[in-house]
């Protein structure tokens, strides 16, 4: 795989703590692109801090500190996330998060589709509902809630709700999608549909994407990772 | 600094009214000492004075409604890449709506019938409309105050229950406009296309 797929993201001896507890050790690993890696392991294991260092989603946690080196690849340039002077939200547009809960913001559905564009400092209309249209359809999503627009986000169902976060997620043509059990809150049908998703969306990204469900895992992993101890046991493509 | 700054609106939350009135009032006194003989206790000092006293409530209520938000909320505008400024603006503050105008409008109710604080900075018992902010003027908490207490005879005293029932009133119609305005407001931030 490695000789063909340009290489995304490498963890260089990287180890996490949480004050005097360390959660990670010693990870160094590779990820491709346009690859999704499963990452299984029991719970507390540090799966989780593993995609939160990735976008900086740790950054406020108190007496939390990282060693090591993450090297990431956006805009053909390699950056560090842990290096100081990044810029957090350009780092977050380009690395986009899928949390374990759907978490649609308490507005319509177009505004928080409309939302990543609107912080990312997009004004023009016209563009936006067509980027709006496009996530939609990406994320299979458009024919439920093209007439309902306007409606509360929250009236949604739970599958609907991860989509729409899916979607919301993809507006801003993310390099890297992490995904923290999308599917865990969700029913068998409305998962299988997330993971037929998130596999169609393999062309277009990489993605990391942790979960305890091992059948799920295989079916849609590339590469395999396991995590034990926040030490990296396994690994299989 | 955050603990400090939350104890020093405690302390002014607990510093009864008619101590922020002496306060206006010395604020008065200083400038006509220092500025301008015609400068005293007036409409814009009272104003202040009611800002001092009632800003611990607003404070408070506003911390209460966006520490109230659910965590998930707070990351999920942060995760898609917002400054701290933009999730406070676009996501925290219209979704903490409800708690900040309760806050207003409990502010609101708490200058309106509040008599100590322009009791000594500027209010008259016949005064009238104000002419300008730097003037002094008459109103209903103290003309209540006023009759009930040097009434002549019972029309008088008539008079200022009847001043009572027009101060509920207007206090009543604040507070359904302040409660229509915040369901507006937070359909408007949050569902406007």
């Amino acid at each position: 795989m490695s000789t063909q797929l340009k290489k995304k993201i490498i963890f260089d001896g990287v180890n996490f703590f949480y004050g005097q507890r360390q959660v990670l050790c010693d990870i160094s690993t590779t990820f491709y692109s346009h690859t999704l890696t499963a990452i299984t392991g029991p719970s507390g294991q540090g799966k989780s801090t593993m995609l939160a260092l990735l976008n900086c989603m740790w950054d406020d946690i108190p007496h939390a500190r990282c060693a090591g080196d993450i090297q990431i690849l956006l805009g053909g340039q390699w950056i560090s996330p842990l290096g100081k002077g990044i810029s957090l939200a350009h780092l977050r547009r380009k690395v986009a998060m899928i949390f374990q809960e759907p978490n649609p913001l308490p507005m319509s559905i177009n505004k928080n589709m409309a939302f990543p564009l609107k912080i990312a400092g997009v004004r023009d209309k016209h563009l936006i509902e067509q980027k709006v249209c496009a996530a939609l359809e990406q994320a299979g999503l458009w024919a439920e809630v093209k007439d309902r627009l306007d409606e509360s986000a929250l009236n949604l169902s739970g599958g609907q709700k991860q989509r729409l976060c899916i979607a919301r997620a993809l507006i801003l043509e993310p390099e890297i999608l992490l995904c923290d059990e999308p599917t865990s809150s969700l029913d068998s049908q409305a998962a299988r549909v997330i993971e037929e998703l998130l596999v169609s969306l393999k062309k277009n990204c990489a993605l990391l994407v942790v979960s305890h469900d091992l059948a799920q895992v295989r079916r849609i992993g590339d590469q395999i990772m396991t995590l034990a101890k926040g030490v990296l046991t396994g690994w299989c493509e | 600094m955050q603990k400090a700054v939350g104890g020093l609106f405690d302390v002014l939350a607990g510093i009864p009214s008619i101590v922020v009135g002496l306060y206006g009032f010395s604020v008065a006194i200083f400038r006509h000492h220092h500025f301008s003989d015609r400068l005293g206790p007036c409409l814009l000092i009272s104003a202040l004075s009611l800002g001092v006293l009632v800003l611990p409530y607003i404070v408070r209520s506003t911390q209460t409604a966006l520490q109230e938000l659910p965590l998930p909320m707070r990351n999920t505008a942060t995760a898609l890449g917002a400054t701290r400024l933009q999730n406070i603006t676009y996501v925290l503050i219209p979704n903490a709506l409800a708690g900040i105008g309760s806050g207003v409008i409990l502010a609101i109710g708490r200058c309106a019938e509040d008599t100590a604080v322009i009791l000594l900075t500027g209010v008259v018992a016949t005064a009238g409309v104000p002419s300008s902010l730097l003037a002094q003027y008459e109103a209903l908490p103290f003309y209540i105050y006023y009759i009930s207490s040097q009434y002549a005879n019972p029309a008088e005293l008539s008079n200022g229950y009847g001043a009572c029932l027009v101060l509920l009133a207007i206090c009543s119609i604040l507070f359904i406009v302040a409660h229509g305005m915040q369901k507006r407001l937070y359909h408007w931030a949050l569902y406007r296309r």
